[in-house]
């Protein structure tokens, strides 16, 4: 069995090379059947990858304990959903993971851009290929998920904050972001390495970054809400070095996203575009090595492993190869055109991507600060919360705001009067709330009243924009107010589902800021009997309960929550859970959501003491199911700019028509 | 096309000189970051550290009470250092456990910032060879 995976794996790293070498070869030399055969070493390596993971799963169902990594990571009482997902529980299989998604996407995109501009994969293919045989060299030589021996009678089992339903999605869904990353980067390589630097490649990987792009934030997202239901310390984000390691590459392609628009439509920023879709591919294989090295402390910690080293020599290679060739085509790369004026569509686009760079690097500055305080200073520091927090409202509250003024900008030249009239009722409303806000109490925290007017000025300028656009429509011809608005979105979809994403955006703002900057905590020790109150609610504690399940055992505190006029709202039941086989002790919170307002009440059963009582920490926050109702929104606003629309791809067709006959 | 006094020139000139200023007035008010220490290299600091290392001996006392004393053995040497601390105590704080927690040396005993203790998990990912 174990001989077919690395046998699978063998393969795999062998057709990768030579849809490497091959492909260089067939590029430069200009042969049409080596490159073809380059593209289908391509799509058989997924048939590698597949047969290396399926060897991996039945093993798994199994419990096939010869196979070290089944024993480390599972055990006989498991259950059987667990079982399989240990498949990227730990660090082999989880670089196989990577594998298998690389070469899933890169079989794809072969298939996909094969028929519509076979030229563009010229040295893509290569350069898909360059990054496939890194991780399956990795597979084959340093980290085998196939290593085996002497079948102990049980396995280790799993770590209890991994056996969690969000450990079947979140992992899969950040790689899918992370790997899609590659995509871009090898289509931007590709048009550099063969010249053909128009915007074609961006054109043909719209689809591929956006996809990679929300799988990214969906992934954190989810992991946001597996922290927050799971690890049971009321908090869902602590920038930690390993969430960081995902949001960065987000937010450079977020910054990405947004100016390849500029690209698109006026032909400036495309050495920027090409610098950002490096620093979104090297930052996403950064966070890899963040995550497996250990070269950084971090509560998700990771005994050191020897991947680190390559990583880092893989991580080099990459960044000195992309900035050589940037530079090197840098004549190619020439603006079509200049900016205006700096009130304008454009201009707005550059603040957006400055803010998110800087935003961005700012974190990666936090992220490395260890390690460049340990080179210069010979002594490890690190930064924490407030570091990160104050970088988060210096960028992030003025992005907010840009989002709600850039759809209303015009392009090229926007005139201050005509900007006046715009934005008046955004303004306007956005007034009247922070007004309220203060004297509603919100004044108690200035960063939170700022994101909330922000919020407001966004969600009125989204309306405002939707408002226009389905008048117009209603306006032209015979369509009913509902007809008018769908067709609205049907026919601009990047553009609608954009501001869709926007309100997601804004969403998570108000989330975020009302969780944060409003919360109220509480923490008393409790016996049966005793209440705390909190924000007005009461909570009385009634005892604790046991239950018995397969391989653990649970233990709860029993406690009722009563409103302000005394009415019983909810039992709620926060408690522990003590694995047997794995020794370890998981706390298990209790939440009620309040579905019209979106608070949430949170209990924690921090410490049970053996003369009956127990230690109770009740956390009140407002508004945080927003943060998880941004994340449908967000899916719904991308789902809206993915899908397929044949009358954008006739008139992308009909524009770069002229650049394919110029190549 | 003249490239020379273009308006995006200027504006990313500025914002990135923005960006800085910012950054520096940030790190020169809060002072760069904790030091991470072992404790061994303790002794000496009076300021806010971050100590880092594994849980020697049996942890007693009342972490929601009078303080959890537990004793801190230096990953790579002999030093040890006892430590009191208060707050949530991690589901996987056990001795022999890898640790870290903020706070400040004081007579000779470590006293950390309530709620600060974090341990880390070696079995989420383990080391691909051992040898």
């Amino acid at each position: 069995m174990a001989d077919l995976g690395r046998a699978a794996l063998v393969t795999a790293l062998g057709l990768l090379a030579y849809a490497t070498v091959a492909g260089t070869f067939a590029a430069w030399k200009r042969r049409r059947r080596l490159a073809a055969s380059a593209q289908n070493a391509l799509l058989a390596a997924f048939g590698a990858a597949v047969a290396a993971s399926a060897v991996l799963l039945i093993a798994l169902a199994r419990h096939d304990f010869s196979f070290t990594y089944v024993s480390q990571h599972t055990s006989k009482a498991l259950p059987l959903g667990y079982t399989l997902t240990a498949f990227w529980g730990g660090q082999e299989g989880s670089l196989l993971l990577w594998l298998l998604v690389l070469c899933a996407y890169g079989a794809s995109a072969v298939l996909w851009t094969r028929r519509i501009a076979r030229d563009l994969l010229a040295w893509t293919v290569p350069v898909l290929g360059f990054v496939g045989s890194f991780f399956a060299f990795m597979l084959v030589f340093v980290s085998s998920p196939f290593a085996t021996q002497a079948a102990p009678a049980d396995g280790a089992g799993l770590n209890p904050s991994l056996q969690n339903p969000y450990m079947a999605i979140h992992p899969p869904m950040l790689y899918l972001g992370y790997v899609g990353l590659t995509i871009p980067f090898a289509f931007a390589m590709g048009a550099l390495l063969s010249r053909r630097t128009d915007e074609r490649w961006i054109v043909a990987t719209r689809r591929w970054t956006l996809a990679a792009w929300t799988f990214l934030g969906v992934g954190q997202l989810l992991g946001a809400h597996w922290a927050y239901v799971e690890i049971g310390w009321g908090g869902y984000y602590a920038w930690d070095p390993v969430e960081n390691a995902a949001l960065m590459p987000w937010l450079a392609a977020t910054a990405y996203l947004h100016s390849v628009m500029i690209q698109e439509k006026r032909g400036m920023l495309r050495v920027w575009n090409m610098v950002l879709v490096a620093l979104a591919f090297c930052l996403s294989i950064f966070g890899t090595f963040l995550t497996r090295s250990g070269v950084i402390q971090s509560i998700h910690s990771f005994a050191e492993s020897p991947l680190g080293g390559w990583f880092l020599a893989f991580i080099c290679i990459v960044v000195v190869a992309s900035t050589v060739l940037i530079i090197l085509r840098l004549p190619l790369l020439r603006a079509k055109t200049r900016l205006e004026s700096l009130v304008s569509r454009e201009a707005t686009f550059l603040y957006n991507n400055l803010l998110l760079v800087a935003l961005c690097l700012t974190i990666l500055w936090g992220v490395i600060y260890p390690i460049v305080s340990q080179l210069v200073r010979g002594e490890t520091s690190t930064v924490s919360k407030p570091y990160y927090n104050f970088f988060l409202h210096s960028f992030g509250l003025p992005l907010l705001l840009l989002m709600g003024i850039g759809p209303l900008v015009a392009w090229r030249r926007a005139s201050p009067r005509a900007l006046g009239k715009t934005f008046l009722w955004p303004i306007a409303a956005a007034l009247v709330v922070g007004a309220a806000l203060l004297a509603g109490g919100a004044g108690s925290s200035r960063v939170g009243v700022i994101a909330y007017t922000f919020s407001v000025f966004v969600l009125a300028s989204i309306v405002l924009e939707f408002t226009r656009g389905t008048r117009a429509r209603k306006a032209l011809g015979t369509e009913t107010w509902p007809g008018a608005f769908a067709s609205l979105i049907a026919r601009n979809r990047r553009r609608y589902g954009g501001y869709v994403v926007h309100a997601a955006v804004v969403l998570l703002a108000i989330g975020v800021a009302g969780s944060s900057a409003y919360q109220t905590v509480r923490e008393r020790r409790l016996g049966p009997g005793d209440s705390l109150r909190v924000a007005g609610n009461v909570y009385v504690f009634r005892g604790f309960v046991t239950r018995r399940e397969p391989n653990h055992q649970e233990i709860r505190a029993v406690v009722d929550e009563y409103d302000s006029h005394g009415h019983k709202v909810a039992r709620l039941a926060p408690g522990k859970n003590r694995y047997f086989r794995e020794q370890q002790v998981s706390n298990e919170v209790s939440i009620r959501h309040d579905w019209l307002t979106g608070a949430n009440s949170y209990l924690i059963a921090d410490q049970i003491n053996a003369n009956g009582t127990v230690d109770l920490k009740v956390l009140q926050k407002p508004l945080v199911d927003l943060i998880w109702l941004a994340g449908f929104v967000f899916v719904a606003g991308s789902l809206i700019t993915l899908w397929p629309d044949a009358r954008e791809e006739r008139r992308l067709v009909e524009r770069y028509a002229g650049a394919f006959a110029e190549a | 096309m003249p490239r020379n006094g273009s308006p995006a020139r200027l504006v990313v000139a500025l914002s990135v000189a923005a960006a800085l200023a910012i950054f520096l007035v940030y790190t020169s008010i809060a002072g760069g970051g904790t030091p991470t220490l072992r404790p061994s290299q303790l002794p000496g600091h009076t300021g806010k550290v971050q100590l880092e290392g594994r849980i020697a001996g049996t942890p007693a006392g009342d972490a929601h009470g009078a303080g959890l004393r537990f004793t801190l053995h230096d990953v790579k040497g002999n030093a040890t250092v006892p430590v009191l601390y208060r707050g949530t105590v991690p589901d996987m704080f056990a001795p022999g456990r890898a640790v870290v927690v903020s706070g400040r040396l004081r007579n000779g005993t470590f006293v950390a910032v309530p709620g600060s203790l974090l341990t880390k998990c070696p079995s989420k990912y383990t080391p691909a060879s051992k040898s």
